[in-house]
């Protein structure tokens, strides 16, 4: 390997009682790109982003965050590793600052250094004019933006980001897109999990599906990724596209619009150059809905 | 994780938590509220007691000693409702394990915890000291007895802040964590007289009591000497605290008045409360006699030992209370502190880590 990766995961596995949350978890993800951690409700990825904030530890497997061993190197991994809870915990009695700062000397920061990091942080998270107001007062997109801010207290090289989005206007999610985008130009890995998927396809450059505790294997996905699906067509003459297709089955229209179920790249192309040839005007021809979503259904569908 | 952590990284690592319980969980208006409530009984106790003790021309002794088991009461009545949810209070709002992720360790963050609930209680201590002062300056007192005092009852608070936060972190539920932690005082403080009188009456042994009386004399004839009846020997049931009386030993009150150097006037009757506790306490060492004497015809004195005398024939218990308190708390502690260890191996029932 020529970087060593961020993360490395192999044959991770964790049970509470009968209940086996991870069952079989192995993927890297590399530094300088940031990773989709994708996945249906109740897949694991909450758990799986506990083994690797070294909080809990796995029943089997081995995790690497940086080379070290959560388990063995407890503490190296805690200041390299930057993480972001689902549940959205603040001070309530502290100010932003004030919590920042503290995170900051939690971090072994001495009073100074934590206390212009703070002021730094709100900036970059967009929060500056909460930044003397007490915690409480916060929205839940704001707690999220002051949860980042935490997470990124002392410039760790790994982020683990659980569901950052969710309750994110439509501006603040561009901004995280951007700031997200940023770190990983600046070398860090980050992993994001969420299922809200388009906002995912936009800024990963990977993504690990997760289903039922484990990872999904290379070959299943490109098995769920080949599957027939749904591609949009769209021309400006309707009556032109229903003659090219009227030998296909399965074509349904859609506000004007034609879905047109495709099995792969290949047959999209070769559909795409039949229909110019045909002389049909096309003005869109693409995926009916995002790739991640389609593999994501595809997995759940396959029963995972 | 553990160990190797040099030591200047770890002090600091405690007064942050320190620093930010104080900030985040204390010093709220609720509690600046509760503190003033207790200067105004402060207040009015001292108002109340101080004249009388100076119309018994007895000097301040009651009056200090009386203000002290006031603050150790109130202390241990209010540090389990700062202490008790001190983890899991943190846990339900979403900010221990965010905690847990920075490079504080695990003791550290513990030993913070407990610093900060103790320094909070004693808060209480440090409004009663104007007071004490009062009592101090109305004369009487041993500079030993201020000291010891005080100093008691404030390691008795912290070992009720001690308790208060590892309960915290080996029970998931803040109120039955709080409880559980008022449950432990109080059987400290009322169970072990509960054990102490239940156990002592359960305990009966036969005692004979060999006793004569004056004849009767009809004729009211002063001159005529008394005529003496024959002994006779009766028996009753006498309770056995002297079987018991370790279980006062575990009482913080009683701690309290053991450990402070008694007072005693020249009649051999204390001068305070610590030490007409403390005889109290004691007396209950000496073992009932297998046979008393009561002779209405012998002028001989039948009064017992005074206070001062049992003090001085018993043996002082204190220290092993309070390093029975001590150990208690550390047990407490020890189990907290493997709890709350990260990368956890078990998880508290029904909670998430996060």
């Amino acid at each position: 390997m020529p970087n060593e990766p961020g993360i490395a995961v192999e044959g991770v596995h964790r049970a509470f009682g009968p209940v086996r949350a991870v069952r079989d978890v192995t993927f890297t993800a590399a530094p300088g790109a940031v990773t989709g951690l994708i996945g249906p409700n109740g897949a694991g990825k909450t758990t799986l982003l506990l083994l690797l904030a070294s909080l809990l530890q796995p029943d089997g497997g081995t995790i690497r965050i940086l080379g070290h061993d959560p388990l063995t190197e407890t503490a190296a991994v805690r200041s390299v590793m930057g993480w972001m809870p689902d549940t959205l915990g603040s001070w309530a009695s502290l100010s932003c600052r004030a919590s920042l700062a503290m995170s900051g000397r939690l971090y072994g920061l001495a009073k100074p250094a934590a206390a212009a990091r703070a002021t730094e942080l709100l900036d970059l998270v967009g929060l500056p004019e909460f930044a003397d107001r007490p915690t409480r007062v916060l929205s839940r997109g704001q707690k999220q933006k002051l949860s980042l801010a935490r997470a990124l207290v002392h410039r760790p090289r790994v982020l683990l980001l659980d569901e950052p989005a969710s309750g994110l206007d439509p501006a603040a999610r561009v901004e995280l897109r951007r700031l997200l985008r940023g770190l990983a130009a600046d070398g860090c890995t980050i992993l994001v999990s969420s299922h809200d998927l388009a906002e995912l396809e936009e800024v990963t450059d990977d993504a690990v599906f997760m289903a039922a505790g484990e990872t999904v294997t290379v070959d299943r996905l490109q098995r769920a990724q080949s599957r027939v699906r749904d591609w949009r067509i769209r021309s400006l003459d309707e009556a032109a596209l229903d003659a090219a297709l009227a030998g296909r089955t399965g074509v349904r229209p859609e506000r004007g619009d034609r879905l047109v179920p495709v099995g792969g790249d290949r047959a999209a192309a070769d559909l795409l150059a039949e229909l110019v040839r045909a002389g049909v005007p096309v003005a869109a021809f693409g995926p009916a809905v995002g790739e991640l979503e389609t593999t994501f259904l595809e997995l759940e569908r396959s029963g995972a | 994780m553990t160990t190797t952590a040099s030591p200047p990284r770890a002090f600091t690592d405690i007064g942050t938590v320190v620093s930010l319980e104080l900030a985040q969980r204390v010093r709220s208006t609720a509690w600046y509220v509760l503190l003033g409530v207790f200067a105004v009984l402060m207040l009015g106790i001292t108002a109340l007691l101080l004249p009388i003790s100076s119309l018994r021309n007895q000097g301040g002794g009651y009056a200090f000693s009386t203000i002290v088991f006031f603050v150790l009461l109130l202390g241990t009545l209010i540090t389990p409702a700062l202490s008790g949810g001190s983890v899991n209070g943190d846990r339900e709002a979403g900010t221990l394990a965010t905690t847990q992720v920075t490079l504080v360790r695990t003791g550290a963050l513990l030993l913070g915890k407990v610093l900060a609930a103790w320094v909070s209680s004693l808060a209480l201590v440090v409004i009663a000291l104007p007071f004490l002062a009062v009592a101090v300056i109305a004369g009487g007192l041993r500079i030993d007895t201020v000291l010891v005092s005080v100093l008691i009852v404030a390691i008795e608070l912290g070992i009720v802040a001690g308790i208060g936060v590892g309960l915290s972190a080996l029970i998931t539920r803040t109120v039955f964590s709080v409880v559980v932690t008022y449950l432990i005082v109080a059987a400290l403080s009322l169970g072990t007289l509960l054990v102490f009188a239940l156990g002592g009456l359960a305990l009966q042994t036969d005692q004979v009591v060999h006793s004569r009386s004056l004849q009767d004399t009809t004729s009211s004839d002063a001159s005529k000497t008394p005529v003496c009846g024959p002994f006779e020997d009766t028996h009753q049931a006498v309770p056995r605290f002297d079987l018991v009386w370790w279980s006062l030993s575990a009482n913080p009150y009683v701690v309290l008045a053991d450990a402070v150097p008694g007072s005693f006037d020249k009649n051999g009757e204390p001068k305070d409360l610590f030490g007409g506790i403390a005889s109290g306490a004691r007396f209950a060492q000496i073992a009932p006699k297998p046979v008393v004497t009561y002779d209405d015809c012998s002028t001989a004195s039948t009064n017992g030992p005074t206070p001062a005398q049992i003090m001085a024939r018993t043996i002082p218990s204190w220290f092993a209370g309070l390093g029975l308190h001590l150990l208690l708390t550390a047990a407490i502690l020890l189990g907290a502190w493997r709890a709350l260890l990260t990368p956890t191996r078990k998880l508290p029932r029904g909670s998430r880590v996060a």
